[in-house]
């Protein structure tokens, strides 16, 4: 029978038993029937042989030394890079803290950047600095009324001095008191007379709110004027009837309005 | 406690999110991987980031190890065999066929493998000292086929026995003990050949 020897093991089995007899652990009747099958059989023998240098050949190499940064490499792409893509869930927090902070985490994600941060701390600043140029500061806030009623109130007294503050500004007078005067330059001369020849038939003791309001009208005081300067607006019984003259200083007035116009344009 | 219920318990921390025990297993086995992919690889770069990406599959990977089936060892011998076969499947690492001519590491003004192998001591003991014998045995390493180079590798450099490396590479114990022999057996012809072109 080929690769049959006296020793009984065949050259099969003697592959079989190489790495064994190789590591050293081949013991009793087999290692003597190994050493006995490879004196009589030479492709075995060399194959014993081969083997046993390759194996010297490879333990002799030595252990490759990893890069540096290889661990660093590791751990950035893994602990510092994937967090979400972990594997591993995130230790939980213990205390309420914690657990608000783990929760609000991803919410602020976005914001929490060194940019919004930047941008957040600068619009702050301005409007800080705009509030306190308006006059306002942080401790009046604690003398304000916060109830339903004092914030009525408030709401009412700011609209007030907004509409007073809008009414007495010169220009805003100016405009009004031209309008006014355009309105009646321009109203014809019939429906002017009428109430005058309409007058002797009223009650001299009952005169006309219109004729009551012209008189007292010179009395009201100009807001908009300190004393001594000339009137901005003339006054409806200083305006005369329709005359040429008056239909002069209509056609003047329009002309302001429109340079008036285009100035606040 | 002995190193398996140890490496176990770190396994164990790592899994409920221990950021320590992950860093603690990357040191403890970063030198073996390594070790591996540059054999089986035969560069130190491509060592290197198949290092990396056997890492980062590890660690997505953990929650899956069963300790009752194969000791952690194994487990990541395992992981590291399947990507580099992986890799070697998608012919990013193709064996190679160089000419005994050829010159390792393609340097024009290198030795050749014949003329390396050239030594005034025969015996491997003495010309295994020598970092270019090292480089001898690791470009011959490179030549031997996928399935006797991973065997070889996993016994002869890593030291596993037969029954882990038997679950590793899938297959029986008897088979793995074939393809060793092989390798070795084909490793040392390759050397003794080109030692005998050179003399």
């Amino acid at each position: 029978m080929a690769g049959e020897f006296q020793s009984g093991m065949q050259c099969a089995e003697v592959e079989a038993l190489l790495a064994e007899a190789l590591d050293g652990t081949l013991q009793g009747s087999q290692l003597a029937a190994f050493e006995a099958h490879q004196q009589g059989c030479a492709s075995c023998r060399t194959m014993v042989e081969e083997a046993q240098a390759g194996m010297h050949w490879l333990k002799g190499l030595d252990e490759a030394e990893p890069p540096r940064n290889l661990v660093h490499n590791i751990l950035a792409q893994t602990i510092g890079a994937l967090p979400s893509e972990h594997a591993m869930p995130a230790p939980r927090p213990e205390g309420w803290v914690e657990k608000l902070k783990a929760r609000l985490a991803p919410i602020f994600a976005p914001v929490a950047t060194p940019r919004f941060a930047m941008s957040f701390g600068m619009a702050f600043f301005s409007i800080t600095m705009l509030l306190g140029i308006a006059g306002f500061h942080m401790s009046d806030l604690r003398h304000w009324d916060l109830s339903s009623h004092g914030v009525m109130k408030t709401y009412y007294d700011t609209q007030a001095r907004i509409i007073r503050y809008y009414e007495n500004m010169r220009l805003v007078y100016e405009i009004e008191s031209r309008v006014h005067d355009l309105k009646r330059a321009a109203t014809p001369a019939t429906n002017q007379q009428q109430p005058q020849q309409e007058a002797p038939a009223t009650n001299p003791k009952n005169p006309p709110k219109s004729e009551l309001r012209r008189d007292n009208q010179p009395q009201t005081p100009n807001h908009s004027q300190a004393q001594g300067q000339p009137k901005l607006a003339a006054s409806a019984a200083m305006v005369p009837a329709e005359t040429p003259q008056a239909r002069r200083q209509g056609s003047h007035l329009v002309t302001s309005m429109g340079a008036l116009n285009r100035r606040l344009v | 406690m002995d190193d398996n219920q140890a490496v176990n318990a770190l396994v164990r921390r790592c899994v409920s999110g221990d950021a320590a025990a992950w860093q603690e297993i990357v040191q403890q086995y970063n030198r073996r991987i390594y070790n591996i992919c540059y054999r089986f690889s035969g560069s130190p770069d491509d060592a290197s980031d198949l290092t990396q990406e056997v890492f980062i599959k590890m660690y997505r990977t953990l929650s899956t190890f069963d300790t009752t089936r194969a000791s952690f060892m194994t487990w990541v011998t395992t992981v590291t065999r399947n990507l580099l076969v992986d890799h070697f499947r998608k012919g990013k690492y193709d064996r190679i066929t160089d000419s005994l001519d050829a010159t390792p590491g393609n340097q024009e003004d290198g030795l050749t493998l014949a003329e390396q192998l050239e030594d005034r001591n025969p015996s491997p003991e003495t010309r295994l000292r020598s970092q270019e014998t090292q480089k001898l045995v690791h470009e011959a390493l490179k030549r031997l086929s996928p399935e006797l180079r991973e065997a070889v590798i996993l016994r002869d450099l890593q030291d596993l026995d037969y029954k882990d490396i038997a679950k590793v590479l899938n297959v029986p114990e008897g088979t793995v003990k074939s393809r060793i022999n092989r390798g070795r057996t084909e490793l040392a012809r390759l050397l003794q050949r080109t030692y005998k072109q050179a003399s």
